[in-house]
């Protein structure tokens, strides 16, 4: 499947999410967010599996997801 | 030396946070949440591992969890951060300096902030009526210790944070004294837990933690780099990173953990038992001693520490002469005014006995041994 990146609050919430996920067998990693899907030093998580069903896992613990962008096979 | 000055640093430190700290300053060499590379965030994910462990511990979320450099900082945080719009704030006649002071400089400087002191008195169901009496429609926020530096006096914080809990009012705890020897949890009314992570938690001096429940956003004190929304002049709004402005204590911080994970281990009631025990000992046998007084009654619980006075020198000689012999234990006044201004021994102070979980029976029996000595010829 795909990967996909998605912006989250700080590093914080990264390693929360990072966490979170891959406790659920899901591929998860930490990374800076690249200039064009974030608005300064931020944190994103690499994922890749449908990203409604990681949306709703995120909402779930209150993290929040800024931005997201499709990462090119 | 031996050590009896446990309430203000403990000492020695477990050898799993001594050995946490320095593999901290060896190889956790990145800074966290900032630059991103490897190290940056193996570094990150170690400091989120002590979140978590500190937030099991207090029961709240791992983002919820503010490392500080100390409680006094955590307190500040909570309290002007809850206080900054105004209103009314009440605290204990027995506060630290760490609540006293930013209470009372924020009565001073913001008039639209108002301080109250509500007595602590024989009973507990007298002070919590004494807080209780002192609520007004614009009380904000209530803080208080949950057991005092000076005598060891349990306050009846779960039955007035309750009460704020009933009348919709912030409650903060400084559990400067209490965390790692009682079993104090977030919720229940208690909102903010601000305590030391240098005392009963047994982690490294410059460390101290800030807990929230969510339930009260706060307004800084300190802004600057966070490593999160960093092209905004404003600061981050959301916890943790909001109070955690500038580079953290990263060896004192990974110290915490392994010195939470030391309680965790050894069992809170343990400690207690065993700390109790060695200041039961110490009162009932000071106490027995003409000429020396020592804090205790019998009505009232206390966390283990044991204050006491002496008829023929103030604290600061009896502190002098016991360290020259080999006694570390603290005199004075414990950087608490209100406490001993209610005690009426600003005069004076009070000679502190505070054990820790590494203190001994046979140390005490030294220290008794001594004071018989001074009870019998002086000093």
């Amino acid at each position: 499947m795909q990967k996909s990146l998605i912006a989250v609050s700080s590093i914080t919430y990264a390693m929360k999410a990072k966490k979170l996920l891959n406790n659920m067998g899901l591929y998860c990693e930490i990374q800076k967010t690249p200039k064009n899907l974030g608005s300064g030093c931020g944190y994103s998580i690499r994922v890749r599996d449908d990203l409604r069903y990681i949306f709703s896992i995120l909402d779930s613990e209150n993290i929040a997801h800024k931005a997201y962008q499709k990462i090119p096979e | 030396m031996i050590y009896f000055d446990n309430s203000a640093t403990t000492y020695p430190k477990p050898s799993a946070v001594l050995n946490r700290a320095e593999y901290a300053s060896r190889y956790l060499g990145g800074n966290p949440g900032r630059s991103g590379h490897k190290m940056s965030v193996r570094v990150a994910d170690e400091v989120y591992k002590v979140r978590e462990k500190v937030a099991d511990f207090f029961n709240a979320k791992p983002e919820n969890v503010v490392f500080t450099l100390n409680c006094t900082h955590a307190i500040n945080f909570a309290m002007k951060g809850v206080m900054q719009e105004g209103g009314h704030i009440i605290i204990s006649s027995l506060e630290h300096n760490a609540v006293s002071r930013p209470a009372f400089a924020l009565a001073q400087t913001n008039r639209n902030v108002s301080l109250s002191v509500a007595k602590v008195a024989d009973r507990n169901e007298k002070t919590v009526s004494n807080f209780k009496s002192l609520i007004r429609k614009n009380t904000k926020c209530i803080c208080m210790m949950a057991a005092s530096n000076v005598t060891g006096e349990i306050l009846p914080f779960n039955e007035i944070a309750a009460v704020c809990k009933k009348k919709g009012i912030c409650f903060i705890l400084d559990a400067a004294q209490g965390a790692g020897v009682m079993d104090i949890k977030l919720g229940e009314g208690i909102n903010f837990i601000c305590c030391a992570g240098h005392k009963g938690l047994y982690g490294l001096s410059g460390t101290g933690v800030l807990i929230s429940d969510g339930k009260y956003p706060l307004s800084t004190i300190i802004e600057g780099g966070t490593g999160a929304t960093s092209l905004e002049l404003k600061q981050t709004d959301f916890l943790p990173e909001q109070l955690e402005s500038g580079t953290i204590n990263v060896p004192g911080i990974i110290s915490l953990g392994a010195g939470v994970d030391f309680v965790k281990k050894t069992g809170i009631n343990n400690i207690r038992r065993k700390e109790d025990r060695l200041c039961d000992m110490f009162a009932t046998q000071v106490g027995d001693l003409n000429n020396f007084t020592v804090i205790r009654e019998y009505n009232k619980k206390y966390a283990p520490l044991v204050s006491f006075s002496y008829k023929n020198a103030n604290s600061f000689e009896v502190t002098e002469y016991l360290s020259n012999r080999g006694f570390a234990l603290r005199g004075g006044f414990h950087c608490s005014a209100l406490a001993h201004k209610t005690l009426g021994t600003e005069e004076d102070g009070l000679t502190r006995f505070s054990p820790a979980v590494f203190n001994s029976e046979i140390e005490v029996k030294k220290l008794v041994t001594e004071l018989k000595k001074v009870n019998n010829i002086g000093i």
